[in-house]
């Protein structure tokens, strides 16, 4: 990139060509204020907050949307400047109903920062007092027209970053207003997904989350700390403010991340709410229908004479939340597997997670990484969507491929059973006419892409190639109920596609010749991305990807037959299945460690032990965005809730077991991208059966 | 040295602007030192005399209010205007958003906690409203403004300082407050 040198404010400043005077100002610590620009999103210079004065120059420029030139001579703080500015701020405080005394948002606003920076201590112009309505029709968040800047933020963001594009602009002037769909209420929109990105940008308190604004301000918070969600695969990174010891509000980073600083519905909502559930705070013991408070010794030995007799008879099992860091999962490893030598430890996913183990094996074995980062998706021309929900089963997912189909101009392709998640905005639906865990389909297609480019490589065998096109086109077409021109229109999106990718939802991975079926078809297609295949599989909490090589065992064994004891720790984060839930509740001894009172589980439990919740523990979670993510302790602990890791060590301690350091090598490693995915192979499929 | 004659008026407020200004606690005894308080809510005045400096606390909702902050303008030579109500109009806008005679009808009519079986709305001898809450300087010419809501005590006492030091003061960021 050309560099280029320009003066503001006296000062010899470095950019690159293509920078607006606002980067190269940032860059170079020159504070320009700003209300409708955001980094990350498109600039359109609305709110004239950033004008600058350019020699030269008659007009105003706004810095966020010029272009930076060499030798540009550039003031940002001169008098009229300021006056212009304050200007534009009194017109904004005249024009809508901007009263800090009863608005939520005082103190955390960006217009009221702006506007006592800027020494606004009357407004010149008539208020209009226009009335605008206050849509509070969702139920977790409230848009006040009244308290609207026009700056457009959270159009950007809902369009750009979560690509569901409910937010639009009606009207001009004055009467201008923000609104949903075709002019619904945000409560009966058709296409908002309740993430909460606009409320999370909104420089006013125009769009508030209710819940947030009624426990209190950022400005009010004793703390921000810096975490990842922990409740889907993507493991979102987060901000998450404390006030009084408890978690009042969480937000995504910054719209310039590759995320686009989101964070879904759960984790924006579920995770302040999860400071304020009821929790486990000291060990428990069953006595007839009651439980009774116990020491951590007593309950420990408890524990461990049930768990001695039911070893002896191979009757004992564990059973280990994936929602836990790599450090916990190598300790319970390392406690159950090399010390104990159980067979039975599993985690509540282990179906699914099994299956993404076997079908990505041989290609790990290559050397090869078997998925890419999620984030991937914004890069991709072409996205096949497996079977995955991802608006269910990790909604920043559904936004990536709703922006990369939207505003990227890729082709989405959908193949699915069930509903299409994407109707509307797919290119192809493929409909399957059995259910998801089918690898044939998969097959067939990476068949008749396989041939295809071997008839235009032409190593001689072109015209043979071609018949095998055409034959496998059929057998496709056949497979799905299309015609054979409606597959090979597929076809040729795939083949042609530069970058495709592919989207394995959980459901399909239950059978890992799907996974293998997908990897060998994102390799026929040359889905190659610089860390590894074109998969990103939605498994199902951020940590999941961790178990792989810790505590998932190699063969289900949960509900296989009735144990006499059985270890649980779960965070109560993710409900348990019903499966697990109905194993688990005909073994004779159970022990449930959990943070909080989950219910049925708890009441299955005959000695239930306090857990540190997600928020006061620490560790390393694995995502599927290809980064291993720093958990961080939020909240500290309280009472007598001890960590993970020592409470295995005492159990050890009263087992008589010497605890010998981890072994299991960290998740990343074993997915570590050795070669290029260019040079991975295809595998033949073998039926592998679970 | 006289001191500087000052007289302070709650006009379409709450108690706020002034509960504030007696917040400046001890320091009060200070300021009475070099400032008489002539007519205010806290001394027992009927009539704004002719003072140094004039504060007006609240909007201006009805036609009473105008003749005072008028009165208060006449009376005084430099006018503050204390509180968001005075400077923006503050919390007496919300009526703004409808008719003078809907917002009677609401406070005394339709409000579920209003027993008024005679639908009464109280009109005769007193001050009519005006069509709307009018922040103090749209009647009157005002020299100071001191917005918050209330105003800290603190700059409450350092305009007070300002002023009697010979300045006209204008509230710096770091003391200015809408809320």
């Amino acid at each position: 990139m050309k560099e280029i040198t320009l003066t503001i404010d006296g000062k010899v400043c470095k950019g690159s060509h293509g920078d607006t005077i606002l980067t190269v100002a940032r860059k170079n610590d020159i504070y320009i204020p700003t209300l409708c620009y955001l980094e990350g999103l498109t600039p359109i210079g609305s709110c004239r907050m950033c004008v600058v004065e350019v020699e030269n120059n008659p007009k105003l420029l706004t810095a966020c949307t010029t272009p930076a030139q060499d030798g540009m001579v550039v003031h940002t703080k001169t008098e009229t400047l300021h006056n212009y500015r304050k200007q534009v701020l009194e017109l904004l405080f005249a024009g809508r109903n901007h009263f800090c005394m009863y608005c939520s948002q005082s103190g955390d606003c960006e217009l009221q920062r702006l506007a006592i920076e800027h020494g606004m201590d009357h407004v010149r112009y008539p208020f209009l007092y226009s009335d605008f309505e206050n849509d509070a029709t969702h139920p977790e968040y409230q848009v006040d027209h009244n308290r609207c800047i026009l700056c457009l933020r959270c159009i950007r963001v809902c369009a750009e970053k979560v690509g569901a594009h409910t937010l639009d602009l009606k009207d001009r002037g004055w009467n201008a207003k923000v609104i949903s769909d075709l002019g619904k209420k945000l409560g009966e929109s058709d296409t908002c997904v309740s993430c909460g990105a606009c409320a999370q940008v909104c420089p006013t308190g125009t769009i508030t989350i209710r819940e947030f604004a009624y426990r209190g301000r950022r400005s009010d918070c004793d703390d921000v700390v810096e975490s990842v969600c922990p409740l889907c695969g993507v493991g979102c990174k987060i901000k998450a403010y404390v006030r009084t010891g408890s978690i009042v509000r969480v937000e995504g980073t910054t719209t310039d991340q590759p995320d686009g600083g989101q964070l879904c519905y759960r984790g924006r909502l579920e995770l302040p709410r999860s400071t304020e559930r009821d929790r486990v705070h000291v060990p428990m013991i069953r006595e007839g229908v009651y439980y009774r408070e116990a020491t951590w010794e007593e309950a420990l030995s408890l524990i461990a004479e049930n768990f001695k007799t039911a070893k002896e008879a191979d009757k004992a099992g564990a059973l280990v939340s994936s929602i836990c860091t790599d450090e916990e999962l190598s300790v319970f490893s390392a406690l159950f597997k090399d010390s104990l030598g159980m067979r039975r430890l599993d985690t509540f996913d282990g179906d699914i997670l099994r299956g993404f183990r076997k079908g990505f094996e041989p290609f790990r074995q290559q050397g090869v990484r078997p998925f890419t980062a999620a984030h991937n998706i914004l890069k991709s021309d072409c996205i096949v969507n497996l079977c995955a929900d991802p608006d269910e089963e990790a909604p920043v997912v559904a936004s990536y491929m709703r922006v990369a189909a939207l505003r990227n101009e890729a082709s989405l392709i959908n193949v699915s059973s069930g509903k299409n998640p994407f109707e509307g905005i797919t290119d192809v639906d493929i409909r399957l006419l059995s259910p998801c865990g089918d690898p044939c389909l998969l097959d067939s297609i990476t068949k008749v892409i396989t041939s295809l480019r071997m008839s235009e490589e032409d190593l001689g065998k072109g015209t043979e190639a071609l018949n095998d096109y055409r034959n496998y086109l059929e057998k496709t077409a056949a497979l799905v109920n299309m015609s054979v021109e409606e597959v090979e229109q597929v076809i040729l999106k795939l083949a042609n596609a530069k970058k495709p990718i592919f989207v394995l939802g959980s459901n399909v991975s239950k059978n890992p010749a799907v996974v293998q079926a997908g990897v060998n078809l994102a390799i026929a297609s040359r889905a190659f991305f610089e860390d590894g295949i074109g998969i990103v599989p939605l498994v199902v909490s951020s940590n999941s990807l961790g178990t792989v090589n810790t505590v998932l065992a190699e063969e289900p064994w949960l509900g296989k037959e009735d144990l006499d004891f059985l270890y649980v720790f779960s965070t109560g984060m993710i409900p348990e299945d019903e499966e697990s839930l109905s194993a688990i509740s005909r073994t004779k001894f159970v022990v449930v460690q959990t943070p909080y009172l989950v219910h049925p589980l708890v009441n299955m439990a005959d000695v239930l032990l306090p857990a540190p919740a997600w928020y006061e523990r620490s560790g390393h979670f694995c995502t599927i965005e290809g980064e291993r993510r720093r958990l961080n302790v939020v909240v500290p602990p309280k009472g007598e809730v001890k960590g993970l890791a020592s409470v295995i060590q005492e159990f050890a301690s009263a087992l008589g077991v010497e605890l010998g350091s981890p072994k299991a090598v960290p998740c990343e490693q074993l997915f570590g991208s050795e070669k290029a995915p260019e040079t991975a192979q295809m595998v033949e499929l073998e039926e592998v059966s679970l | 040295m006289a001191k500087v004659k000052l007289a302070t008026v709650w006009l379409e407020a709450c108690a706020g602007c002034h509960m504030s200004f007696l917040d400046i606690d001890d320091r009060i005894l200070g300021l009475l030192e070099k400032v008489d308080i002539m007519y205010s809510p806290v001394v027992d005045a009927k009539e704004i005399p002719k003072v140094d400096i004039g504060v007006i606390s609240g909007a201006l909702g009805n036609d009473e209010e105008v003749h005072l902050a008028k009165k208060m303008r006449e009376q005084c030579d430099i006018l503050i205007a204390w509180g968001d109500c005075a400077v923006f109009g503050g919390i007496n806008s919300m009526r703004n958003f409808m008719p003078a005679e809907e917002a009677l009808k609401k406070a005394y009519v339709d409000t579920v906690s209003t027993v008024n079986p005679e639908g009464i709305i109280p009109g005769e001898d007193i001050p009519q409203l005006l069509p709307k809450a009018i922040p103090v300087d749209q009647v009157v010419k005002v020299d100071v403004y001191v917005p918050g809501c209330p105003p800290d005590a603190d700059t409450i006492l350092w305009v007070f300082q300002e002023l009697l030091e010979g300045r006209i003061p204008k509230v710096p960021a770091e003391m200015m407050r809408y809320d």
